[in-house]
């Protein structure tokens, strides 16, 4: 029986969750639907992200001002690098030439360099730069700034601000659709979703998805993307193309950041104000599972989720 | 234990959920919706140590007094001191005072290219133990306040609002938080700087506060007892704080007092201000005796301590 358990939990496929108010990490078993684990981590961890090459995934520690690299087989800690300045949000460009950190306690969005962690410039983007988003092209990068409601596009060859356009209150996620036409932007302080013409720049449409509409996840056949509605505690599925909500169901606990399985069938969604990871059957839209972690999860991630666009 | 703290998370989280979070959506406040989380769990605790610290010292205050009283009318003030600050009014408006300073002063540095360190940099190995981490803030944050209160009585303006603390006569555990509003902004500055200083992440330093607070409590209960020998000199007792109160002893002689530590003795021993000889003394202020006027209602306590900051009363 020992025997068999020990193999089994060394087999089993692991979700990381960031405990952003506690400073730790879970290691959840995705089998058993359950925390194995909570490691230390450093403070303020909300989101997280792979390497472009899969290998490591980065938690950016926000207070500890640095990215933590772990095995996302084992939830193990590889690395640190130090005296990177407030990461809250992160990403790569899709080129990995760059690689932005958003911080949103600093007014500062850094352009790095992303093979080698140097900065080129810290930019000042006031207020609240909180989420990111890239062109195909590599060219541009978009910064929601939650608390002027603004979004700003930064060209990464220059670093210069291109420019910054209004939308509407409290904007948080912010997400490229696949055909790299439009951007579209979570309004926390609203009901929906904002859809930015990009190259105008000009907001052209409003999506209504729901109370405190939040975060993206894209559902891996490059036409549906997830919203979280964290006031209205829910998630929308949203048509890219017709930019409409086809469908959406309750998810309790303030949802945040999500993660769907690669075959479609579950949905794993961190709820911020309860604690706890909410697992959703995708067929039926039930919730299976509510796991406990930590306090005020926030980003979440799996090896075997589906693909990011 | 593990029930408890699932039991409180599912309170914090309804209450929020339920009534804070639509509020800030209707008023169009979601900018604060993390901070505003926070300081909700915050209000939370600060109840549920109200609640605990009276069932606790209530019974240990009618059973074993330091000293007897008639009535405690006197202690009622101090009673909406303590809500005050523990339902969070006080530190949550300090907070919001502070934090765009912090902040800016944090954006400023890093424009220019420096990024404050925390003790990790020193200490490489508490990256991986919050609890050992969480011990030097601890020390580090009750240092800096033995010797934010030993300048509380060395520095006469500083001792103009402090005096409010000392001038209750029937010193309870609701009188912690008996101060001055200015000196609360002060506090407020200082361990800011302190916790910006060396890097202490927002929940750690609540956690601090929490614990920091329950001693407080206790050691301002009128309660008879101390700790023992050894005990006394592990941590601040109620005999211990009991003589930095009494009149003639707590803040006059050796250059304005002794017994300064909030949490560890031993800063006062290190630094040569402690007494251990405690001899059932009347708390307050000398000056009191000759008829000074300290104010007995909450608004003309901080009045007069405003005055005594002009010299003018
Ligand atoms: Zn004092
Ligand atoms: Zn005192």
């Amino acid at each position: 029986m020992a025997i068999w358990l020990v193999a089994d939990s060394a087999a089993a496929e692991i979700a990381i969750v960031l405990n952003s108010g506690e400073g730790t990490v879970s290691v959840v078993d995705m089998g058993a639907r359950k925390e194995r684990s909570r490691i230390p981590i450093g403070k303020e961890p909300h989101h997280l992200m792979a390497t472009p090459d899969d290998k490591h995934l980065i938690v950016a520690n926000a207070v500890s001002n640095n990215l933590v690299f772990l095995d996302p087989a084992t939830g193990q800690v590889v690395k640190r690098i130090e005296k990177i300045s407030d990461p809250y949000q992160i990403g790569y460009s899709p080129d990995r030439k760059y690689f932005v950190s958003a911080s949103l306690r600093l007014n500062q969005t850094d352009i790095y360099e992303a093979e080698t962690f140097n900065l080129l410039k810290r930019i000042p983007t006031p207020k609240a730069p909180s989420h990111i988003a890239f062109n195909a092209a590599s060219s541009l990068t978009f910064i929601t700034l939650q608390h002027t409601d603004q979004v700003a596009a930064i060209d990464l060859a220059t670093q210069q601000i291109r420019w910054t356009i209004k939308v509407g209150p409290v904007p948080a996620g912010i997400w490229m659709t696949p055909d790299d036409r439009h951007l579209l932007v979570g309004l926390t302080g609203a009901d929906g979703v904002e859809v930015i013409d990009w190259r105008k720049p000009a907001v052209v449409a409003r999506i209504i998805t729901g109370k405190g509409a939040h975060n993206f996840l894209a559902m891996g056949d490059k036409r549906h993307v997830l919203v979280t509605n964290r006031v209205e505690n829910s998630v929308a599925i949203v048509d890219q193309q017709s930019l409409k909500v086809v469908e959406k169901f309750p998810v309790p606990g303030g949802p945040d950041c999500m993660e769907l399985t690669r075959d479609g069938r579950e949905l794993w969604v961190t709820s911020r104000w309860k604690r706890q990871l909410t697992v959703v059957d995708m067929a039926s839209k039930k919730i299976v599972a509510q796991i406990p972690v930590g306090r005020s999860p926030h980003g979440v991630y799996f090896r075997g989720h589906a693909p990011r666009q | 234990m593990n029930d408890i703290v699932a039991a409180f998370a599912a309170l914090h989280g309804a209450l929020f959920e339920n009534a804070v979070l639509p509020a800030l959506f209707a008023l169009g406040l979601m900018d604060f919706s993390e901070p505003a989380f926070d300081a909700t769990e915050f209000v939370l605790i600060g109840l549920i140590q109200i609640g605990a610290v009276y069932v606790l010292l209530r019974p240990l205050e009618a059973w074993f007094p330091a000293e007897p009283w008639a009535d405690r009318k006197a202690v009622r003030v101090d009673v909406l001191y303590t809500f005050l600050h523990r339902i969070g009014l006080v530190p949550i408006a300090v907070y919001a005072l502070l934090r765009p300073l912090v902040d800016g002063t944090d954006e400023m540095l890093r424009a220019l290219g420096y990024i404050p360190p925390g003790v990790e940099d020193a200490i490489p190995a508490l990256h991986d133990s919050p609890f050992l981490t969480f011990v030097v803030y601890l020390l580090v944050l009750d240092f800096a306040d033995y010797w934010r209160h030993r300048l509380q009585h060395r520095w006469g303006l500083w001792w103009a609002l402090h005096s409010l603390h000392h001038s209750q006569r029937q010193l309870s555990f609701w009188a912690d938080d008996r101060n001055h509003l200015l000196d609360d902004v002060i506090e407020g500055l200082w361990f800011s700087a302190i916790a910006f200083m060396i890097g202490v992440g927002p929940e750690q330093f609540v956690a601090a506060v929490m614990l920091i607070r329950f001693v407080e409590s206790l050691s301002h209960g009128n309660v008879r007892f101390g700790f023992g020998r050894w005990g006394e000199r592990l941590l601040v007792s109620p005999r211990f704080h009991r003589t930095h109160h009494a009149i003639g002893v707590g803040h006059e002689g050796r250059r304005y007092g002794c017994n300064f530590a909030t949490l560890l003795p031993l800063w006062d021993i290190v630094f040569g201000s402690a007494n251990f000889s405690y001899r059932g003394m009347a708390t307050g202020i000398t000056d009191q005796l000759g008829g000074r006027d300290y104010g007995e209602s909450f608004l003309a306590q901080q009045w007069l301590g405003l005055k005594r900051l002009a010299g003018r009363a």
